[in-house]
């Protein structure tokens, strides 16, 4: 029996000399991934767009809440997937994605980069 | 719900390929097929533009339900193909139709947006001229239905995008007014052959109304639509632009044209405008959203390569030909402006297809 148990013992884990990343520096890079989400119709990213409701992140994965500027908007797929396998990249963690539509995007959500990108001004 | 998604897209450009063959027997070129030259405009408008539009209302809606409706154009769109003469298959297509409206009256409810309001206008348009139609009116009569369910259905992605340049109140009613035009348009000549209408001088008048509409949309595209200031950008985005401006000025010619003919029935100013509108307004959009639209119906990455100029330039010449001939009333020059028409359409879903391989292969 006392054999049996030395043969199931596992080695002790070798601690990792690599230091993790903080939440905070998680944080940022789930933001520099998705800064490099592209809407490719305006050629704008989605943070600056005002897409990006939440990012949350804790030791195991990225949480995003993300929007799309129409609900019936047949890119949301797209983006949802671009947003997700940008954010994995650049954080090494898993990227949990969730569409949501509350609140309704408006043009107001979008940054003052993504009005200068567009030409500035409005109509 | 995936697994839907390709079919009822390679069916609609099954469609496609068949309006492009029945638009080449139309001109006069032999091909090796049964005659179908009668069934060009109900397959490029029904079957192949009243697909795809339906199936990206379905995926953008993500309910079973709504691939009823592309799954019904595109059965219809076949059986024009086998039983030409039969009611049915226009049945079909009619059910298509008010299947979108109802997929549109879904959306809206839980998203009440002013650029909604347009897309139920554009399917119910198509409806009423999918009853017409259906009835066996003369293509003639009800194609400014037919036209209106895609100049709504394209002002309303325009008018949803336009919002982030936001647009004021009274803006967004130049649009309103210049898409209602052709709206009044296809109404009074409904009226005009139904009889219902004293002067026979409303066929004119009517279709006089459709080309301003048209006239004023182009201007209001040209001035309010993001395409101008995202010209300015690389890549995709310039090229989507391009394409938007080619469409907006082509939309301008063949209204202009509409607005100095008046009644049209046949002929060579009749292929003009309706020309100017399907392939050049129309067409204009799919080139420059396919690389878009397709990957994201497929759950594809987007297919994107400087080559999509090609077909885009191909379709300019070949259609200002196609137009200049159809002025001059030269038939050599319509039949090779349609025939490279044809090509360029070819052309860009070799592009298509070309791109999206090249990326699956390519790594990541």
């Amino acid at each position: 029996m006392r054999l049996f148990a030395w043969l199931k013992k596992q080695p002790p884990p070798v601690p990792d000399d690599k230091p993790q990343p903080t939440l905070q520096s998680l944080l940022q890079r789930a933001v520099a991934g998705l800064y490099s989400v592209v809407d490719p119709e305006v050629g704008v990213n989605i943070v600056d767009l005002g897409l990006v409701y939440q990012i949350d992140t804790d030791n195991d994965a990225v949480h995003i809440h993300l929007t799309t500027t129409a609900p019936a908007c047949p890119m949301a797929h797209f983006l949802y997937q671009q947003a997700q396998q940008a954010v994995a990249a650049q954080t090494g963690r898993a990227a949990h994605v969730e569409l949501v539509m509350d609140p309704t995007w408006t043009p107001a959500m979008m940054s003052a980069a993504a009005r200068r990108q567009l030409g500035g001004e409005s109509v | 719900m995936s697994l839907l998604r390709f079919p009822l897209l390679a069916t609609g450009l099954l469609l496609l390929l068949n309006a492009l063959a029945a638009g080449l027997e139309r001109q006069g070129w032999p091909l090796p097929l049964p005659d179908r030259s009668s069934l060009h405009g109900g397959l490029m408008v029904g079957g192949f533009l009243g697909t795809l539009i339906s199936l990206e209302r379905a995926v953008a809606l993500g309910r079973f339900w709504a691939y009823l409706a592309p799954a019904s154009t595109g059965l219809g769109g076949l059986g024009l193909l086998l039983w030409p003469t039969s009611p049915y298959p226009m049945a079909a297509i009619l059910l298509g139709s008010l299947g979108l409206f109802a997929v549109i009256t879904v959306v809206f409810q839980r998203h009440p947006q002013s650029y909604m309001i347009y897309m139920a206008l554009g399917a119910g348009a198509w409806t009423m001229g999918n009853i017409l139609w259906w009835l066996g009116w003369p293509l003639y009569t009800f194609v400014p239905w037919w036209m209106s369910f895609l100049l709504c259905t394209i002002a309303s992605e325009r008018l949803e995008l336009s919002r982030l340049l936001q647009p004021s109140l009274k803006i967004q009613l130049l649009l309103a007014g210049a898409v209602a035009l052709p709206l009044v348009g296809a109404l009074l000549k409904t009226t005009a052959v139904l009889g219902l209408t004293p002067s026979p001088h409303l066929l004119g008048l009517a279709d006089r109304t459709v080309g301003l509409g048209l006239v004023l949309t182009a201007a209001w595209f040209w001035r309010f639509d993001i395409a101008r200031r995202t010209l300015r950008q690389t890549g995709l985005t310039r090229y989507i632009a391009l394409c938007l401006l080619c469409g907006y000025t082509w939309l301008a010619v063949g209204g202009l044209l509409g607005l100095i003919a008046g009644p049209i029935v046949a002929g060579p100013l009749y292929d003009a405008v309706l020309h100017a509108f399907f392939a050049g307004f129309v067409l204009a959009m799919i080139l420059g959203h396919a690389p878009l639209v397709f990957p994201a119906v497929l759950g594809l990455p987007i297919a994107y390569t400087p080559l999509f100029y090609l077909p885009l330039a191909l379709l300019q010449i070949s259609l200002a030909l196609r137009l200049a001939s159809d002025l001059l009333y030269w038939v050599p020059g319509q039949q090779w402006g349609g025939l490279f028409n044809t090509i360029a359409l070819l052309l860009f879903l070799l592009t298509v297809l070309y791109s999206i391989v090249n990326r699956r292969l390519s790594p990541a």
